[in-house]
């Protein structure tokens, strides 16, 4: 992703699907962790996932986040390899540590005939 | 060929997804109290289905993303959340309902006992949804549904005065009794424009894959499946409005709407109604279903779709499971589903805004939609139809009190 390209990040990239390289949805854009915001030249270089950062998203993020478990997950944006309708990573989710609730719920599903 | 088969989805959506529990109990109240006098609702509530339902197959074709995803988007975690957990619940109670009807329908046709039926209902739609591919599931309810077409030719056999018919194609307000009247009409445009219909079929736009190329195919899906459904709509209205109306006749009971079909045809015009109806609302219950998990899905980002293995999405599977669970407990306490329906169309009405002002907004979005984005027309009618969804959210429970459930 080259930093010259303009995006509104609010619009463009905030609470956008997340896909692995090789096509998974794996999350959603759930916070952006920003740089030189006070020098008046901010810099996106992380995409933060997880129920934590639901936290920082008002009053019902904070509700939301009482319901679930998991950890937060931070993939550095040189990870990012294109944003359009969804932000489309460089790895896999299992080298980025990301969609590990979806790995944790397989186990209750795959025994199932068919599964 | 391919494309002939293709229109089927349309035949889904219109069936399983238009006429479901909510368009049946609507019609044929509606249809047993005012005779023909709320038809032009029916129009209107189609042409509007039609309107947001090619916005968000045409959304979902170009961009690969659902109505939640654009939800999230553009509404951001806290509305967005608010509205996933508005629509999950109004989900929750139309798949209860659906569920309750098709044990119903089962009943009136083996004589069996209703909770085991239930619980058969549950069982048989777990079955087919684990086993069946997403265009099989298409096609078995989307055929099966059109046994309903029988109503139209039980609306002809029962000789209704044409002349009041295509006055009720007219615009106009009633000449008594405005308020149950307006609830009826809050209902039919709640019943026609109920949301599960294009969280579900945004998906599967998604889900089969569609481009840019499908476009055409789109708006002919949306067309021909849901102008289908208003046809459907009209023949259970008129039957009831030739049928119920002179009696003084309240359908209390889903059995009742298949009496339009009997009392014109006999037996076989009974079984087909029946028949009918249960297949148009066991697929909505299944359509519902997958809407459910659809959202919780996209609104959370996991992996989602009927086409990845169960094991390839694995919250999205026990995701629809544990949603028929919960249907299966509600409308095991005894609940009745006419009324549960009632309830859930008019309460869906409440979440249309929540649902159709972000697919506006993502619409017009030039960002990702490029030339695909709307046009005059496609946003003339779009916000034309914002203002109706306002004015019908605002309205609709005040009315739902003061009229008693359209009870007067």
């Amino acid at each position: 992703m080259s930093s010259a390209q303009e995006l509104d990040l609010g619009l463009g990239i905030l609470d956008h699907q997340l896909v692995d390289s090789e096509g998974r949805r794996c999350g959603n854009v759930d916070d952006l962790e920003l740089e030189g915001v006070r020098e008046g030249s901010p810099k996106v270089i992380a995409i933060l996932v997880g129920p934590p950062v639901w936290r920082g998203r008002g009053w019902l993020g904070r509700f939301a986040s009482l319901f679930a478990r998991g950890q937060t997950v931070r993939v550095p944006w040189e990870e990012v390899e294109k944003v359009d309708s969804a932000v489309h990573l460089r790895k896999t989710a299992g080298e980025l540590r990301l969609g590990r609730g979806d790995d944790r719920a397989r186990r209750w599903v795959e025994w199932i005939p068919g599964s | 060929m391919k494309k002939v088969l293709q229109i089927a989805l349309g035949i889904l959506a219109a069936i399983g997804g238009f006429v479901d529990i909510g368009d049946l109990v609507f019609n044929v109240e509606a249809g047993a109290q005012f005779g023909y006098q709320l038809l032009w609702v029916v129009v209107v509530g189609v042409v509007g289905i039609i309107v947001y339902s090619e916005m968000c197959g045409r959304v979902a074709a170009v961009s690969k993303r659902a109505v939640f995803d654009a939800i999230r988007e553009r509404l951001g975690f806290g509305v967005g959340f608010g509205a996933l957990v508005s629509s999950q619940l109004v989900n929750l109670m139309t798949l209860a309902a659906e569920v309750g009807g098709v044990a119903l329908v089962l009943q009136l046709l083996s004589g069996l006992p209703y909770r085991a039926l239930i619980v058969l209902a549950i069982l048989a739609l777990a079955f087919v949804i684990w086993v069946s591919p997403f265009e099989w599931i298409e096609r078995i309810f989307g055929y099966g549904g059109l046994a309903l077409l029988v109503f139209a030719v039980g609306a002809i056999k029962l000789h209704p005065d044409w002349g009041s018919v295509g006055h009720g194609l007219v615009p106009h307000l009633s000449s008594s009794d405005h308020l149950v009247y307006a609830y009826f009409a809050v209902g039919l445009l709640g019943a026609a424009m109920t949301p599960y219909e294009v969280y579900f079929y945004s998906s599967g736009v998604v889900e089969e894959g569609w481009t840019p190329k499908d476009l055409g195919l789109n708006r002919a899906n949306v067309m021909i499946g849901y102008g289908l459904g208003g046809f459907l709509s009209f023949a259970l209205m008129i039957t009831a409005g030739a049928l119920f109306l002179p009696l003084g006749v309240e359908p209390q009971f889903i059995g009742t709407v298949a009496l339009g079909a009997q009392v014109p045809l006999g037996t076989i015009g009974l079984i087909l109604a029946l028949v009918g109806i249960l297949f148009a609302v066991g697929g909505a219950a299944i359509d519902t279903c997958f809407s459910g998990a659809y959202n919780l899905a996209q609104y959370f980002g996991w992996e989602w779709g009927k086409y990845r293995r169960p094991s390839g999405a694995p919250r999205f599977t026990i995701a629809w499971a544990i949603l028929l669970v919960l249907a299966l407990l509600i409308i095991m306490t005894g609940i009745d589903p006419v009324m549960l329906t009632e309830y859930a169309v008019i309460f869906s009405v409440v979440a249309l805004p929540l649902t159709y002002i972000p697919i506006l907004l993502v619409a017009n979005d030039r960002s990702y939609m490029g030339r695909y984005a709307n046009g005059r027309l496609a946003n003339a009618f779009g916000l034309l139809y914002l203002v109706v969804i306002l004015v019908v959210a605002v309205s609709a429970i005040p009315l739902m009190i003061i009229t008693n459930q359209g009870q007067g």
